[in-house]
């Protein structure tokens, strides 16, 4: 089954979500427990009379969806109203940013006689087409709505991460087929899980994120990640091999993966 | 520089509510959000001083739940909770006058105060129109109560309903100047009031300053 696939109960993932279906915040709370042994969230929805949910937070939306399809409901259209304003936002600054960079390069590149590489035109090449974008946006705050991203941004600040090592988020303006960019987003996930709470019974969540997702998969997924980082708050710097050069708080040895008992230490961003 | 408590009008609440108001306002991850919008639409809904102001406390415990958790539990409930109000609106009218003009001057606040980057919220543009132009009716007219809430409105948020959709408040001021000059049986203080506001919109949202001496040179300042 699909690790995003919902069941009757809580699954086996919602310690590590860090919201209930309601929308509201569960970090820390020992009630996770409770809800394992009877079955049912202690959230405020609204509960039909035949006890089911009447609205659940899937990948596609943004919060909780009535069962019943379409959004009606003005807190619904509030929130996609400001995902798509937020996603022109983004697309503003991604442009600058690259027409930035686009200018940068062509100066340096003078009359090299090398073919024309692929970032020179990436200006051309962004995606535009909304529905695509809002849909990515979407995956992207589903894997940002979990403990793990949020003990993982506080653990790791950006200039510290590396590439490869660090999960990075995708670049949801890149042009990418649906099966690469959904691919590059389950594995972005599966890195996460690396920071996951601790399990009561101490399972290795990172070993089972990787049977689940299937080895024979992997055969074709892009491995290089976007160069750009995420549009939050960008350095200035665009070239990823440079990042892990700057030297101000590195520490020597770069830090790999670890289990998730290592207390961060490191600066917050 | 943080609001003083008072500018959110909370001293009609009792005191323990008071206290869970505040504990929103700087941490709202300790209350049940649901819970706190709840208790401030209904006391919009009973309060008119209140739900003139609303508004404010409603934007600050928004942005403090933004901030501190990036959820926007208190925002959807409250939302949710008008929608509810609005679809029942005509019942709400007729029970009592009081309360439909308290919910009118709520959503219109909700409206003036929550933007989302700094534009108003699309879902209740048109919920405001609808409700304006239901205070706009004939029989409607006839209530100052009603007239009175209308104007205030208009005040308020005109100028930003107009730019968000020009069309309907041509039409809200078809059926205000209409009713000013066609209809029969309003008060003097009513037609006043509705001439006032014709000369206010025709003004660009403002009064000219003979127009002002005119309407307010009778109070003091």
């Amino acid at each position: 089954m699909p690790y995003w696939c919902r069941r009757s109960g809580p699954s086996q993932w919602s310690h590590c979500r860090k919201r209930g279906i309601d929308g509201s915040l569960r970090a820390n709370r020992e009630a996770e427990g409770c809800d394992r042994e009877n079955g049912r969230h202690t959230d405020n929805s609204y509960r039909h009379s035949d006890n089911r949910h009447s609205s659940f937070t899937t990948p596609e939306s943004a919060g909780p969806v009535s069962r019943c399809g379409r959004q009606a409901d003005w807190g619904s259209q509030v929130e996609d109203d400001e995902m798509r304003r937020g996603v022109h936002r983004d697309m503003q600054r991604y442009r600058r940013r690259i027409l930035g960079a686009e200018v940068t390069q062509r100066e340096r590149k003078t009359s090299s006689g090398s073919s024309g590489s692929c970032d020179s035109r990436e200006g051309e090449n962004i995606e535009t087409d909304e529905a695509v974008l809002l849909r990515r946006q979407k995956q992207i705050n589903y894997g940002k709505n979990t403990l793990a991203y949020d003990r993982y941004i506080k653990e790791v600040p950006k200039h510290m991460r590396q590439p490869g090592v660090h999960p990075k988020t995708p670049n949801k303006f890149r042009k990418y087929s649906r099966r690469s960019w959904d691919q590059q987003i389950k594995l972005w996930k599966v890195k996460l899980h690396a920071w996951d709470p601790p399990t009561e019974d101490g399972r290795d969540n990172l070993l089972d994120n990787i049977e689940e997702l299937g080895l024979d998969d992997v055969m074709d997924i892009e491995l290089d990640f976007p160069t750009l980082s995420d549009s939050q708050n960008a350095p200035a710097a665009l070239s990823t091999h440079s990042l892990s050069l700057e030297g101000e708080d590195c520490l020597g040895t770069p830090v790999k993966i670890q289990k998730t008992e290592t207390t961060a230490e490191s600066d917050t961003v | 520089m943080e609001n003083s408590t008072e500018d959110y009008r909370i001293q009609s609440f009792d005191l323990d509510t008071q206290v869970l108001l505040k504990t929103a306002l700087k941490d709202p991850s300790a209350v049940n959000l649901e819970k706190v919008s709840n208790i401030i639409v209904d006391q919009s809904l009973k309060d008119q001083v209140f739900s003139k102001e609303a508004g404010r406390i409603c934007y600050t415990i928004v942005q403090a739940e933004a901030k501190q958790s990036n959820g926007n539990v208190f925002r959807r409930n409250l939302l949710n909770r008008l929608q509810q109000e609005f679809k029942s609106r005509e019942e709400t009218r007729a029970r009592s006058l009081q309360e439909w003009v308290c919910y009118v001057t709520f959503i219109c606040n909700i409206f003036d105060y929550l933007k989302v980057n700094n534009m108003p919220m699309v879902a209740l543009v048109h919920p405001v129109y609808d409700c304006l132009m239901r205070l706009a009716q004939p029989d409607a007219l006839m209530n100052e109560e009603e007239v009175d809430c209308l104007v205030l409105q208009l005040h308020r948020i005109g100028e930003q309903l107009e730019k968000v959709n020009g069309p309907r408040m041509d039409e809200l001021f078809f059926l205000l100047r209409d009713g000013f000059l066609l209809q029969e049986g309003l008060t003097s203080m009513a037609r006043l009031l509705l001439l006032e506001i014709l000369e206010f919109r025709a003004g660009g949202w403002m009064l000219s300053s003979t127009a002002h001496k005119y309407y307010y040179s009778e109070i003091a300042d």
